[in-house]
């Protein structure tokens, strides 16, 4: 299964790549996560790819994507051309535009509400996807935030991550 | 002081059969080395804990003249390779003996960082004023208006102050000398030796072949001559204006330090390591 | 020993971080780095664990120095390693040519980057291939290792130590950018489940006086490292057995020169490594080393499903060069094809080994992004077609 993730330098598109990418390794499931970014460290565009596979892997970046996660119109245009016809798209919905089907929620919205700060959005948009595609426990993903994330944020990014894994049950 | 015969210094430390050296007649890198050696003889250290480094150069040959571990790398980079062989066995003591040009030239950004970092070390430094084994080139410390081959109407660049350099750089230990002034280049050597951290011994040191012939100082005791002309004792110079001091080479004990070296600061930055990661067994 | 990160078990880590965790593994003790877009990774988890481990690691003015403090620390009597990217592989290559005509073992690796100059600093290519061969001055040779995976990225680079020590000289790990910022699972072993080399010491007064001679016929002189009283002579200066300068002399010259090449040539077998899909019966092959390799895989089953039979010979050393391997191959088949992330450089070395047994074709790409499935396969493709 391909997986892309994009947005915009900051959101953190590349540590929910790899949190989901650990995830599946803690199931034993064969992983490769790559990422795309400009030079800027804030602002440009951002992209992480995450193939997870029973069998071996030998692709490096995502080129027909199962699932693509858009947290910016940005991320979203300049990424759009790598999804499946009959592909899933995740949006921002109050901050992507998709000309096409999607699914999605206010994620940027919802992590300003429910943990008090927009940085938690690629947690809140990890938990929908995780919750929507069922390709990785979720508690392989909550075992993959507490190592993965910065020491004393492991509450917050979990609380981001079970905010958007109820909104994608719903 | 007590100078022992140089025959009873030469059995003692010289490979017999890598001899005779590469030095023109009225070289003076024999003299240095035979003062480095001597230092060596007072401390009584043994040949095993010491490593000659050097880099390309007539004085760069002396690591294989003299019956020790010794390593004869590239063209300016011996304080380079001197860092690894420090800091990969801090029991050994390094010398590294290098040329001017090797130095301040090509060398020049490893020797402001070797000494920035403090590397436990002792340079001795032969500065002749040219590249003398490539044929009498001018270097960085070539003083201006005097001749080499690639500056055949008189250097027009403004030369470094090498030993100026290294006190400003941090060096724990810098002197100067000529090659006659044996004494105290002996004690100097012996003090470096002692230093931890980087120390430095400058040597004028003549090259009548390559240098001398070039600027109507052809032999050994003209360049003597000259040296007593344009040297100044450091009391002394301190007395005197910079309109005097033009011109001039300062010569004695620029600086004389114990700040940490090197390799003392990475054992306190293991242990601050392993404390911050919880580390201790 | 303890380690500052999980053995005996798998873990989810980048190329370049599997570097560092296998070369402190085999045992290196002392790193000199300069930073560089895409190998940088490496040094910053160096500078991680070292201390922990009682290693040395240290940030040098540039790469001629990180090479040479390695150089130093190697005859100090420490397995160690440098990394970097082309255009601090451009300046290591005086020093590499110093490590090999003095006999050090160390490993370098380059995380190649697309160039020329700086490039495209964080896009991977393969342009470094023949520079990683040949780009120090001189008659010589040494040993470049190029792993398509993080887990090979991790296997070689203890490979790239036990052959450094094995034959006193020189090993390139060359990887990219592709593969030392990916992500992907991978095995670490035990400690003691790893089989480690270490160099050859003299074993008396006697031996430590040739440390440049080939004292047991094996081509392999014992190293005599720094003090242990051997009082050593090491120059980069065509040097005799016992290490002395002989500048002038075109016999000792030659058998110096030509026994640092035959310790490499002769023992070819001992150090190349390769795998092969599909090639009993292949029509074409398809030679690829590094992350190219993965890609091959794919277009070597989807050009059977296609109906061209097709193989795969992927290398896993590309020097020492088995040229003839490559004419038995090339016997077999009617085309060889060369995908390479550049203008064609192995290319040529393939080539040479098909000695006009086969067509070889090179499948050239630059720009920073590796050959797709579809690309290799369209290329095989579109040349079946027109002969």
């Amino acid at each position: 299964m391909q997986i892309r993730l994009a947005g915009v330098g900051g959101q953190g598109v590349v540590l929910a790549g790899v949190i989901l990418g650990e995830a599946g390794a803690i199931e034993g499931l064969n992983v490769v996560q790559t990422q795309d970014y400009s030079s800027a460290s804030r602002g440009g565009h951002s992209t992480a790819d995450v193939i997870i596979s029973k069998e071996p892997i030998y692709d490096l970046i995502v080129t027909k994507a199962d699932v693509l996660v858009a947290l910016a119109q940005l991320g979203y245009s300049t990424t759009k051309g790598s999804l499946k016809k009959e592909g899933l798209l995740i949006v921002d919905t109050d901050l992507v535009k998709p000309d096409r089907e999607f699914i999605g929620a206010p994620f940027t919205r919802l992590a300003e509400e429910k943990t008090g700060t927009a940085l938690t959005v690629n947690m809140v948009a990890l938990g929908y996807l995780v919750a929507k595609t069922g390709i990785v426990k979720k508690e392989s993903v909550e075992k993959a935030i507490g190592r993965r994330v910065p020491k004393g944020t492991e509450e917050i990014n979990l609380k981001a991550f079970r905010v958007g894994y109820e909104e994608g049950l719903r | 002081m007590y100078l022992k015969v140089s025959y009873e210094i030469r059995d003692k430390y010289l490979r017999k059969d890598m001899l005779p050296t590469i030095f023109c007649p009225g070289c003076g890198i024999g003299s240095v080395l035979q003062y480095t050696l001597r230092a060596i003889d007072e401390l009584g250290w043994s040949k095993e804990e010491v490593v000659w480094v050097s880099g390309i150069g007539c004085s760069s040959r002396v690591p294989g003249y003299v019956d020790f571990d010794g390593l004869h790398t590239t063209h300016g980079r011996a304080l380079a390779f001197a860092t690894g062989i420090k800091m990969a066995n801090p029991n050994l003591k390094v010398i590294a003996f290098m040329g001017d040009g090797d130095t301040a030239a090509i060398g020049g950004n490893h020797f402001i960082h070797a000494i920035r970092r403090n590397l436990d070390i002792t340079v001795i430094l032969i500065n002749n004023f040219t590249y003398g084994m490539t044929g009498g080139q001018v270097a960085p410390t070539t003083l201006k208006g005097l001749r080499g081959t690639t500056a055949p109407y008189g250097s027009f660049e403004n030369p470094f102050d090498i030993a100026e350099l290294a006190v400003a750089a941090g060096a724990n230990y810098v002197a100067r000398w000529t090659v006659f002034n044996y004494i105290q280049g002996i004690n100097s050597i012996k003090k470096a030796l002692q230093k931890r951290g980087f120390s430095l011994v400058e040597f004028l040191s003549p090259c009548p072949i390559s240098f001398g012939r070039r600027n109507r100082m052809k032999t050994a005791p003209e360049l003597i001559r000259w040296y007593n002309k344009i040297t100044v004792p450091i009391s002394k110079a301190k007395n005197m204006s910079p309109e005097e001091l033009k011109d001039k080479i300062v010569i004695g004990e620029f600086v004389d330090r114990d700040r940490p070296s090197l390799d003392e600061e990475y054992e306190e930055y293991k242990k601050r390591a392993k404390e911050m990661m919880g580390w201790e067994e | 020993m303890k380690y500052p990160f999980p053995v005996g078990k798998s873990d989810f880590i980048q190329g370049d971080e599997a570097i560092a965790r296998a070369a402190i593994l085999a045992g290196c003790s002392f790193y000199a780095g300069y930073p560089i877009t895409p190998a940088s990774e490496i040094f910053e988890a160096m500078a991680l664990y070292m201390p922990l481990v009682d290693g040395v690691s240290i940030q040098m003015e540039d790469e001629l120095a990180s090479i040479a403090a390695i150089i130093g620390a190697s005859w100090a009597g420490a397995k160690a390693m440098t990394a970097t990217s082309g255009p601090g592989f451009s300046l290591m290559m005086e020093n590499l040519g110093y490590a090999i005509m003095t006999e050090t073992p160390i490993v370098v690796v380059d995380v190649q980057r697309s160039g020329p100059s700086t490039g495209q600093p964080t896009l991977a290519a393969q342009g470094d291939v023949m520079q990683a061969i040949w780009g120090t001055h001189g008659d010589h040779s040494l040993i470049v290792l190029t792993p398509a995976t993080v887990q090979e990225a991790f296997d070689m680079t203890i490979r790239a130590f036990n052959l450094a020590e094995k034959y006193r000289t020189p090993v390139i790990l060359l990887t990219d950018a592709e593969v030392g910022h990916m992500r992907e699972r991978v095995n670490i072993p035990n400690p003691e489940d790893i089989e480690l080399v270490y160099r050859k010491l003299p074993a008396n007064e006697e031996e430590a006086k040739y440390p440049f001679g080939d004292i047991h016929g094996d081509l392999i002189p014992p190293m005599p490292i720094f003090g242990k009283g051997y009082r050593t002579y090491v120059t980069g200066l065509t040097h005799d057995e016992r290490g002395r300068p002989r500048t002038v002399d075109a016999e000792i010259h030659r058998k110096l020169v030509e026994r640092i090449v035959n310790k490499i040539e002769r023992n070819k077998e001992d150090i190349i490594d390769f795998e092969i899909f599909e090639l009993d019966d292949a029509d074409v092959a398809i030679v690829s080393y590094g992350i190219v390799a993965r890609s091959a895989i794919r277009a070597v089953k989807m050009l059977r499903n296609e109906g061209v039979k097709a193989g795969l010979l992927k290398l896993n050393v590309v020097w020492p060069f088995d040229f003839e391997m490559i004419e038995k191959v090339a016997e077999r088949v009617h085309a060889i094809y060369v995908p390479e992330m550049n203008l064609g450089q192995l290319y040529h070395l393939v080539k040479e080994g098909a000695n006009g047994k086969a067509r070889v074709e090179l499948i050239p790409k630059i720009g920073g992004e590796v050959h797709t499935p579809q690309e290799i396969v369209k290329a095989v493709k579109r040349c079946e077609k027109c002969i």
